[in-house]
C-alpha cells in the first residue's frame, strides 16, 4: 500500500498501485446518504487503478437500509464507466442477500417505453385533448338523447320512474335552497336599486327605479342567480352522488340488473329541480323587488305606494312568466349536467371531485349561454 | 440479536360503544417471523391490526412495539414508533392523484432529507423489488388491482421498516397474483429479515407462508388457537379451528 487518504467522515480509500480499497465508516443508511453523496461527488473514487474493492470488513453493518444497495450500485457504476474490475469483500451473507435481492431487480430490463421527442409529445397531447373533447361531446349528445327518450317514454312507463326519490330531491334541491336564494336576490335587488337610483335621480326620473328593478329582477337576475345557486348546490351534489355510485360499481349493478339509469336516477333528479326552481324564482322575484324597494325608499324621494303603483304598470305577466319559464330551462340544464358529469366519473375519489367541479362549471356556462339566446329570441318575438 | 419479541400485545380489549370486539387478548410476535392473524369474517382481525399500528387505541391493555407502548405514545414519540412500520392496507391506500413515484416519494420526503437523485434511485429500487420497474409515472387508476397492492407494498417498504403489516394482502386478487404476493412476503422476509404481520383468511397463503399464527373467533372475542399453522391444521381438535384449516362448512 502506498498511502492512505483519510476522508474525514463517511468512507476512506486505501490506494495501492493497481487497486483501490474503499471502506465505509459511517452506517450506510438514508440518514447518512447526503454525507456519502457529498463525499462521492468530491472524491475521485476510480483513478489510475485496475480494480476497486468495496471492503465491508470494518464497516458498521448493524445499522443499514436501502442506501447500502444504492451505495454499492454507485461504486459499481463508477467502475463500469472506467472499465475497472469491481469486487465486494467482507459483506456478511444476510446483507449480501439483501443487496442481491434489490440489485438483481434493479438491473432487470425496463419495460419498453415510447420515447417521443418534445414536439411529438406536444402533438400527442393536443391530439388526446381533441379526442377527449370529441368524446365528451359525443357522450353529451348520447346522454341528451337518452334523457329525451326517457322523458318521451315517461307517460307510458310511469311506474318505472323512481318517484320515491322525487320528494326528497324536490326538498333538497328546492325547499332547502329557498333561504340562500332569497337572501342573494334580495341583496342583488338592493344593489340594483342603489345603482339605478344614482343614475335616474340625475334626470328626475326617480319613480322609474321601480320599473328598472322590477323588470331586471323578474326577467333576468332572479332566474339567473337562482339557477347559479342551484347549480352550486344541487348540480354538484348530483355529480358527487352519482359519481360515487359509479366508482363503487353501484351503477354497474343497476345496469346489470336491467334497470334504466335514466328512469331510476336521472329523471327524479331532473324533474325535481325543473319543477322546484320556478317556485324559488317566484319567491326570489318578490325578495329582489323588496330589496329594490328598500334601496329606493332610502335614497330617492318616492313613497312605497308610488313604487308599487309604478311597478304594477311596468311589470307585466310576460316579464314574470318569461323569467319563470327560463328558470325551468335552467333547472333542467343544471340537473341534467350534474347527472351527466356524475355518470362520467370513473376510477376513484379524484375523478369524482374532478367531475363535480366540471358539473358546476358546465352548468353555469350553459345557464349563461341559454340565457343569452333566450333574451335575444324573446326580444325578437317581442315578449 | 435482541431476542425479545418485537411486538407484545398485553390484555388488549377493544369495544365500540357497548359492543366488545376483542377481550383480554395477549400474544407476542418474534423478530423476523411471518406472523399471521387469521379467523372468520367479523372476528376482529383487522381491528387487532389497527390497534397494533396505532390507528386506534384499545380501551384496555398495552401494545409494545420494540419495547415502546404505542397505546400511550403521543406526538414525536408516536411518530418515531410509526417509522418502524410499513403498512399495506386492504385497498392499497395509494393516493389517487399522485403517480406511483410520488406516492413513494411522499414518505421519503417526510422522514429523510436525501437528494432528488438518491430519491429517484431509491424509488426505482423499491418499485423494482415488487416487479414494477418503469411504472413510476403511472397513476394508481392506470394499473391493475394486483399492481396497486404491489405499489402500495413498495411504498410501505420505502423506509426499510422493521415491521411490515398487511391487511388482507390477497383479497380481491386472482390466485396467481395472490400467490405472487405471498412469494414477495416470503422473499422480503428472508432477504431483509423484516417482521411481517399479516391479516389473512387465505388458507393457502397461511399454510405456505406463516411461521406462526393466532386464530381469533368472535364467540370468545379473542384467540382460540395459536402456533405453527401446519401443526394447527394437523393436530388441533377445536371444531372452529378444524373447520377453518380444513375448509369445512359450518
Amino acid at each position: 500500500m502506498k498511502k492512505t487518504k483519510k476522508n474525514k467522515d463517511c468512507f476512506r480509500i486505501n490506494e495501492s498501485a493497481n487497486e483501490r480499497i474503499l471502506t465505509p465508516i459511517l452506517p450506510l443508511t438514508l440518514t447518512n446518504a447526503n454525507a456519502y453523496d457529498k463525499q462521492l461527488a468530491t472524491t475521485k473514487v476510480v483513478t489510475d487503478c485496475s480494480k476497486i474493492t468495496l471492503d465491508f470488513a470494518e464497516a458498521n453493518l448493524m445499522d443499514f437500509d436501502s442506501y447500502l444497495v444504492i451505495f454499492i450500485n454507485r461504486i459499481r457504476q463508477f467502475a463500469k464507466e472506467k472499465n475497472v474490475e469491481f469486487a465486494i469483500s467482507g459483506l456478511p451473507s444476510d446483507r449480501r442477500n439483501f443487496v442481491d435481492l434489490f440489485s438483481r431487480k434493479i438491473t432487470s430490463e425496463l419495460p419498453e417505453q415510447e420515447n417521443n421527442s418534445s414536439i411529438g409529445r406536444y402533438i400527442e397531447n393536443l391530439g388526446k385533448k381533441f379526442q377527449k373533447m370529441w368524446r365528451d361531446s359525443y357522450l353529451l349528445i348520447e346522454f341528451t338523447g337518452n334523457l329525451l327518450i326517457a322523458l318521451v317514454k315517461m307517460p307510458f312507463q310511469m311506474k318505472k320512474v323512481r318517484w320515491k326519490d322525487f320528494p326528497f330531491h324536490f326538498n333538497a334541491a328546492g325547499v332547502n335552497a329557498v333561504p340562500i336564494c332569497l337572501l342573494i336576490v334580495f341583496l342583488i335587488g338592493v344593489i340594483m336599486g342603489y345603482q339605478g337610483a344614482l343614475q335616474l335621480h340625475q334626470f328626475g326620473a326617480d319613480i322609474y327605479n321601480a320599473d328598472l328593478v322590477g323588470i331586471a329582477i323578474a326577467r333576468e337576475l332572479s332566474p339567473l342567480m337562482t339557477a347559479i345557486l342551484v347549480a352550486g348546490r344541487s348540480g354538484s351534489a348530483f355529480a358527487a352522488e352519482i359519481g360515487t355510485m359509479k366508482v363503487s360499481e353501484e351503477i354497474d349493478a343497476l345496469t346489470t340488473m336491467g334497470i334504466d339509469l335514466y328512469q331510476f336516477l336521472v329523471l327524479p333528479r331532473v324533474l325535481a329541480v325543473t319543477f322546484s326552481i320556478p317556485f324559488i324564482t317566484a319567491l326570489a322575484d318578490l325578495s329582489g323587488i323588496i330589496g329594490g324597494l328598500f334601496a329606493s325608499l332610502t335614497t330617492l324621494n318616492i313613497t312605497m305606494n308610488g313604487f308599487i303603483v309604478e311597478l304594477g304598470t311596468a311589470l307585466t305577466y310576460a316579464h314574470v312568466f318569461s323569467g319563470i319559464i327560463k328558470s325551468m330551462l335552467f333547472g333542467f340544464l343544471v340537473a341534467s349536467v350534474g347527472c351527466f358529469r356524475g355518470l362520467q366519473a370513473s376510477g376513484g375519489a379524484e375523478s369524482v371531485g374532478k367531475f363535480t367541479t366540471a358539473a358546476v362549471v358546465t352548468g353555469v356556462l350553459l345557464i349563461v349561454l341559454s340565457d343569452s339566446v333566450l333574451t335575444f329570441v324573446l326580444q325578437v318575438l317581442g315578449i | 440479536m435482541n431476542s425479545e419479541p418485537i411486538i407484545k400485545v398485553e390484555n388488549v380489549t377493544v369495544r365500540y360503544d357497548d359492543r366488545t370486539i376483542l377481550e383480554d387478548v395477549s400474544f407476542n410476535i418474534n423478530r423476523g417471523e411471518i406472523f399471521m392473524i387469521v379467523g372468520g369474517s367479523g372476528c376482529g382481525k383487522s381491528t387487532m391490526l389497527r390497534q397494533i399500528i396505532g390507528l386506534e387505541t384499545p380501551v384496555e391493555g398495552r401494545i409494545y412495539i420494540d419495547g415502546e407502548n404505542i397505546c400511550a405514545a403521543r406526538g414525536k414519540q408516536k411518530k418515531e414508533i410509526l417509522k418502524k412500520f410499513g403498512v399495506l392496507f386492504q385497498s392499497g391506500g395509494l393516493f389517487a392523484s399522485m403517480t406511483l413515484a410520488e406516492n413513494i416519494a411522499i414518505v421519503l420526503e417526510t422522514y429523510t432529507d436525501i437528494s432528488q437523485e438518491c430519491m429517484a434511485e431509491l424509488i426505482d429500487m423499491k418499485l423494482a423489488s415488487v416487479g414494477l420497474r418503469g411504472y413510476d409515472g403511472f397513476l394508481p387508476s392506470e394499473i391493475s388491482g394486483g399492481m396497486k397492492k404491489r405499489a402500495a407494498l413498495a411504498r410501505a417498504m420505502a423506509l426499510d421498516p422493521m415491521i411490515l403489516c398487511f391487511d388482507e394482502p390477497s383479497s380481491g386478487l386472482d390466485p396467481v397474483t395472490a400467490a405472487s404476493m405471498d412469494a414477495i412476503i416470503r422473499e422480503m422476509n428472508s432477504a431483509l429479515g423484516t417482521t411481517m404481520v399479516v391479516v389473512s383468511h387465505d388458507l393457502e397463503g397461511v399454510l405456505t407462508t406463516a411461521h406462526n399464527v393466532i386464530m381469533l373467533d368472535k364467540s370468545v372475542c379473542g384467540i382460540i388457537a395459536q402456533g405453527d399453522p401446519r401443526k394447527l391444521k394437523a393436530e388441533n381438535k377445536n371444531p372452529i379451528v378444524h373447520s377453518f384449516f380444513n375448509r369445512i362448512a359450518e
